[in-house]
């Protein structure tokens, strides 16, 4: 340590400190301006009002992050004057169908993809692969033509499921395929020995010791769902069958300026995803990098 | 693999023949079924507007309204089968001016006032005029005679009423359903069919396993068969009213039947060369793999695939929101697209004054603006979060997991939240983006009415929540850096500087490189930020490619441009992931 310290006499702590607060100041200032709008009880997205004739110090405490009064209106009323709920509800019920879905569609494929040698395995993995990198844009006219105008399931819960669930097979197969890949086979092997069937070995086996790679891309696959944006909105046609994001957009897109509302939706619908991102975030990194950086 | 015996040739070439014939022979009796249904179809239609021609001209001859028209169609009822009604709209004062309709008898005998039920009549008339008055325009040509078929078979067909040359209203008549045609064999020709596979099957016993004989033998019969019927069944295709009709069909029919007949073929060459038995042992050897990939496989061909190919399609067709039922082969109009967008290259015009005008609209501008979005957003996010990444893998510094958490949260929030937050910020009158500039005595500015300052929002947001990636990622690869190499360097005498030249940055290549390719093809499609933050304001100016083709699709409903303009930027991000992995197999040559 003590040789280290001749490496940092050039930049003294409280300089980096001072950097990192304002970085920091940066970084926070529109979460807590989005919490301050919430608990301002109010519409409009003016911190406080500014005077006629304001001062630096009226303008000051117009940019100061503090609501001039603390209320729960916006929460409350939010929940239960506008249709937030059914919104929320709506999200909640879409992303945990395209989980359980997606997850046991990429789950199967992956394990016959690790574990079986068949023709059509390589392909089969390639296009996978290759569909990563079909623009969103192009996919979304003819899903948008086929869910909605040849399925007639514009507005409905049921075809937005059905989409993001097969669009997230992919990426999942290629999750599960890397983590399936390093459990040993040995212990399959063990299993058949002892006289167990292939579905078994798969629920049985397979399965459980899976189990941490499963459970993050069911989040992963959860989280993609929850925030998912342009097809909710292109598909949601209906005011009662938004999902969440199209929902906050209505309150402040177009002619409506209801920012208290939108700022109080934000929130309750931010806080799961942000608290399970924090959480998830070293496998993120791993898992968005390791494809690429193979020695 | 269990040694099984000999396959056999004859019982092959048998199945295949007789599975091809099926299918053919099967195919065929369905499309001149089909096409004969078609014509009668097309018959009764035509029959309807000849009908409906000399209706109108009757009535119009009369004066086209009052008690004359309604006289000219009480003598025109006259001479009609039963079954048979027409009604006359007037759209002044929506008004039903005549009807021979059994319904518009007694309290609701014309002429009367249109009944709120009856609000399609009228739609139907107003539809009729604009029609007309557009088509004088000079418009695209809209049809002047409206036809929809009945349930039953029956017609509705309705035309404009013209009154000294103007459109007051509509004829509208029904027609009942046409007397049912004379039902012919079910299955024509079915008698080719089997004598084909009669004599297939006496041939076979005389050849024995000769394979290739049995071959020749195989396809000789399907072709003959399946043709001998296909000129039975098109001859049941009776040249009656309409001959031209008839014959459009006999065209479509025979280039049906040709296919049908060359997928027949082929079905016989799969089976009896024995295809189908090895994809068969293939499938049941490996059946476990196949069930467990097959419900993914099946999914993501249905939604995946599939609309990955029917979007490059559309993109040669016109297709928009008014004729998606139609088939694309109707709507096919080759490059076009691709011609109406690359090739315009009006970007930039003299307006009036002289002054330059952007043409925003112009995909050379967007793609230019797409560019310059990305590789400002990227430079921006690699330099800010390479710096954090150096200063906070500083030895000792204190609170580093609390700063950490902090300036990860731009990319724990959800992007479209984060968009909406900074366009509130930027509000030309509450936003404190302005605040700030004016406890700085600036002036307010209106950030999206000019492309620059419309830009800087959408740059201010995709950068605050950008870097945080680019900094998790640089931390990584910073701590994993051994420390005994800087202590080596140390000893050499390099200055700090010389430190992170000579190996902070060429140890952070290897997890920076991936990093910044990933970004690059991010902000490239970085769909929701410019979407919702400056929504291509103004007039388009800081749209990029990707929320371009949406707009396309979503607000002016034209799919086939759109589907086009996306296998575009496909095409580009292809020859940058193609340039990309040339450039670093390049370099970690070096």
């Amino acid at each position: 340590m003590a040789r280290r310290s001749r490496r940092e006499e050039h930049f003294p702590h409280a300089l980096l400190h001072a950097f990192l607060a304002a970085v920091v100041l940066f970084t926070v200032y529109p979460v807590l301006w989005v919490i301050t709008i919430a608990f301002s009880g109010k519409q409009s997205l003016a911190i406080a009002d500014v005077p006629p004739d304001p001062t630096a110090l009226d303008r000051l405490r117009a940019v100061l992050p503090w609501p001039a009064q603390w209320s729960w209106a916006n929460f409350t009323s939010v929940m239960s004057d506008q249709p937030f709920a059914r919104w929320i509800w709506n999200s909640a019920v879409i992303s945990i169908a395209t989980t359980l879905v997606g997850v046991f569609l990429a789950c199967t494929a992956a394990y016959a993809f690790s574990r079986f040698r068949f023709p059509g395995r390589r392909a089969g993995m390639m296009s996978f692969l290759v569909s990563q990198m079909f623009p969103g844009v192009l996919t979304l006219i003819p899903l948008y033509i086929i869910i909605v105008q040849w399925l007639g399931l514009g507005s409905t819960r049921l075809g937005l499921v059905v989409v993001y669930a097969t669009t997230s097979v992919p990426f999942s197969v290629w999750m599960l395929k890397g983590y399936f890949d390093t459990i040993p086979r040995e212990l399959e092997e063990a299993a058949i020995m002892e006289g167990a069937g292939p579905g078994t070995i798969f629920w049985r086996i397979v399965l459980p010791l899976a189990m941490p790679a499963i459970a993050i891309t069911a989040l992963f696959s959860f989280m993609t769902a929850w925030n998912e944006f342009i097809l909710a909105a292109t598909f949601m046609d209906q005011e009662t069958m938004y999902t969440a994001p199209v929902g906050l957009r209505f309150f402040v897109g177009g002619f409506q300026q209801q920012w208290g509302y939108f700022a109080a939706g934000s929130i309750i619908v931010s806080i799961p995803v942000v608290a399970l991102f924090l959480y998830l975030q070293k496998y993120l990194v791993s898992g968005l990098t390791a494809g690429s950086v193979k020695g | 693999m269990s040694p099984s015996p000999p396959p056999s040739h004859r019982r092959r070439f048998v199945a295949g023949l007789a599975a091809a014939l099926a299918l053919g022979g099967g195919s065929a009796a369905f499309l001149v079924q089909s096409a004969e249904a078609e014509r009668r179809e097309e018959l009764a239609s035509r029959q309807a507007i000849a009908v409906l021609g000399a209706l109108v001209q009757a009535v119009e001859e009369a004066g086209g309204t009052g008690d004359p028209s309604r006289d000219a169609l009480r003598a025109w009822q006259a001479g009609q089968p039963p079954g048979v009604e027409a009604r006359l709209v007037v759209l002044e004062g929506i008004r039903l001016e005549g009807s021979t309709a059994p319904g518009d008898a007694g309290e609701r005998a014309a002429p009367r006032r249109l009944a709120r039920e009856e609000k399609a009549l009228f739609d139907q008339a107003q539809r009729l005029r604009g029609a007309v008055e557009g088509n004088r325009e000079g418009g695209a040509p809209k049809p002047e005679v409206e036809i929809e078929r009945l349930a039953d078979g029956g017609r509705v067909a309705a035309a404009p009423l013209r009154v000294g040359g103007e459109v007051v209203g509509s004829v509208r008549l029904t027609l009942p359903t046409p007397p049912a045609a004379v039902a012919g064999p079910r299955l024509p020709g079915i008698g080719w069919i089997l004598a084909a596979f009669a004599a297939f099957l006496g041939a076979a016993a005389l050849l024995g396993e000769r394979r290739w004989m049995l071959a020749l033998g195989a396809a000789v019969s399907l072709v003959a068969g399946l043709w001998l019927q296909a000129r039975a069944a098109l001859s049941g295709l009776a040249p009656g009213a309409g001959a031209d009709v008839t014959l459009a069909l006999h065209a479509e029919a025979t280039r049906a039947l040709l296919a049908s007949g060359g997928i027949a073929l082929a079905l016989l060459a799969f089976v009896g060369l024995g295809g189908l038995a090895r994809a068969w042992r293939t499938l049941v050897e490996n059946r476990q793999a196949y069930a467990y990939i097959a419900p993914a496989v099946l999914g993501t061909l249905v939604l995946v695939f599939f609309p990955f190919f029917y979007g490059v399609a559309l993109g040669f067709t016109d297709s928009n929101i008014y004729n998606t039922s139609s088939p694309l082969s109707e709507l096919w109009v080759g490059l076009r697209n691709y011609a109406a967008i690359l090739g315009d290259f009006s970007m930039v015009r003299r307006g009036a004054d002289g002054a330059l005008v952007w043409n925003y609209l112009n995909f050379y501008w967007t793609f230019l603006f797409t560019v310059v979005w990305t590789i400002t957003n990227v430079t921006f996010g690699v330099s800010f979060g390479l710096l954090l990444a150096l200063v906070l893998d500083t030895k000792g510094l204190a609170f580093r997991p609390v700063y950490r958490v902090l300036l990860i949260l731009p990319w724990a929030m959800p992007n479209y939240i984060t968009a909406l937050i900074w366009k509130g910020m930027f509000h030309r009158q509450f936003g404190v983006v302005n605040q700030v500039l004016q406890i700085f005595g600036l002036q307010p500015l209106s950030w999206f009415d000019q492309p620059f300052t419309s830009f800087l929002t959408a740059l201010a947001t995709n950068g605050w929540l950008s870097f945080p990636f680019m900094m998790v990622v640089s931390l990584g690869a910073l701590q994993s850096i051994p420390a005994d190499l800087y202590e080596a360097a140390r000893v050499d005498g390099a200055s700090r500087w010389q430190q992170l030249r000579a190996i902070t940055l060429p140890s952070l290549r290897p997890a920076l490189v991936p990093a910044v390719i990933l970004s690059v093809v991010w902000t490239f499609n970085m769909f929701n930020i410019i979407y919702l933050v400056t929504a291509g304001a103004p007039n388009g100016a800081t749209e990029i490619l990707i929320t371009q083709a949406y707009k396309f699709a979503f607000e002016r409903y034209r799919y086939g441009y759109a589907a086009a303009y996306s296998v575009v930027i496909f095409g580009i991000l292809l020859v940058y992931g193609w340039f990309q992995n040339r450039v670093t197999k390049a370099t970690e040559g070096i």
